[in-house]
């Protein structure tokens, strides 16, 4: 595919993923920080709600051999050291890489900010790549889950998605989406305006 | 039903939706949804202009050109437009910054909270890059191809997450 072919499809399938984070509301810091404090579920609903359907999808395209899978290599320290500090930024940012730019389009000021910060750190990750690489290399190799129990991909694909989506029927149970969004849709659960501000006074 | 007039979808629908994306990912472009390489394609392409020694890099010159690198930095741009027309059909007006940075870290004003963003930033794409992966390629993507570094990684992201959402006020 040509370079402007694969950007325009970049655009189109970018308005649907962007329309997709700012309708579910993965994208507010109030939900990812409520999410991260584990009293808000709304991020893992929208997560593995996109893996199982992505499982699926896989499956279907692998099995019928019309797709080839191309899994990132298992390189243990470099996966650890590297999504825990992901992870500490993803809490910081409210937000992750994709997201920060559907913070933007909604009208989050700060998330200029964040997204400036990234492109900073990716540069700066690629001047010291060279030095880095060898402690960040090692480990076993393109490795799933498929090859570990010797089963083919399409079943374990599609059991894991079956158990995923147990999972969910059982999140949904015990929160409601409705109730975790907040009148605001942002993740603020507070019952009033006034309990909120309320409350924040006598913490200060 | 669900409308474009909505504020909110019911997150399964939101999900599934982003999931039946990998069709047109691997079908067209021949790769898994992902997000974070492509910061490395336009730092490393403005870089470049002021520094030559830049694309000597083995790991920036591989980021810089081709369809799949471009594909990427259209699609982070085209969830911004499609982030920015979600909301402005449904009047889901956002505040400069969100509520939870005054409640659970008690910053005060954009201008406090523009450093700290800007750090989260750094923090967050240096350590995707390490881990060669954000949410979008070893969450979504990753997990989505049973890879165990995928599952690793999306571990280790969720310990780093909550262990420093803790330090925050409950919000």
């Amino acid at each position: 595919m040509s370079v402007l072919s694969a950007i325009l499809t970049g655009l189109v399938m970018g308005l649907v993923f962007g329309l997709a984070l700012e309708k579910s509301r993965v994208f507010e810091p109030g939900v990812i920080v409520g999410q991260m404090q584990l009293r808000n579920f709304t991020m893992l609903k929208v997560f593995l709600s996109a893996v199982a359907t992505g499982l699926v999808v896989l499956a279907a395209l692998n099995g019928f051999g019309l797709i080839k899978l191309s899994p990132k290599a298992t390189l243990y320290t470099a996966d650890i050291a590297g999504g825990l500090i992901l992870g500490v930024g993803i809490t910081l940012a409210g937000g992750c890489p994709g997201t920060v730019l559907a913070q933007i389009g909604a009208g989050y000021r700060d998330a200029w900010a964040t997204l400036l910060g990234g492109l900073c750190g990716a540069l700066a990750f690629g001047y010291l790549e060279p030095t880095l690489r060898p402690w960040i290399d090692g480990g076993p190799g393109k490795l799933t889950l498929d090859h570990l129990v010797g089963q083919p991909f399409w079943l374990v694909a599609l059991v894991f998605a079956a158990l995923i989506v147990a999972l969910l029927v059982v999140l949904e149970r015990w929160r409601p989406w409705q109730e975790e969004l907040g009148r605001e849709v942002d993740g603020d659960t507070e019952p009033s305006p006034v309990a909120g501000r309320q409350r924040i006074a006598a913490q200060h | 039903m669900m409308s474009l007039r909505d504020k909110a979808w019911s997150p399964y629908a939101a999900g599934i939706l982003i999931g039946l994306l990998q069709i047109p990912a691997f079908l067209l472009i021949n790769t898994a949804l992902g997000a974070s390489s492509s910061y490395v394609t336009v730092a490393g392409n403005l870089a470049a202009l002021v520094d030559p020694g830049a694309v000597k890099i083995d790991y920036i010159a591989k980021h810089l050109a081709g369809a799949k690198n471009w594909w990427q930095v259209a699609l982070v741009v085209g969830v911004a437009l499609g982030a920015f027309l979600s909301s402005r059909l449904s009047g889901a007006r956002r505040p400069a910054m969100s509520y939870v940075w005054s409640r659970g870290m008690g910053i005060g004003s954009l201008q406090q909270r523009l450093p700290l963003a800007f750090v989260a930033g750094f923090i967050m794409l240096f350590g995707a890059r390490i881990a060669d992966g954000c949410t979008s390629g070893h969450g979504l993507s990753g997990i989505a191809q049973l890879s165990i570094g995928s599952f690793t990684a999306v571990t280790a992201m969720f310990a780093g997450g909550i262990a420093t959402a803790m330090l925050l006020r409950r919000v």
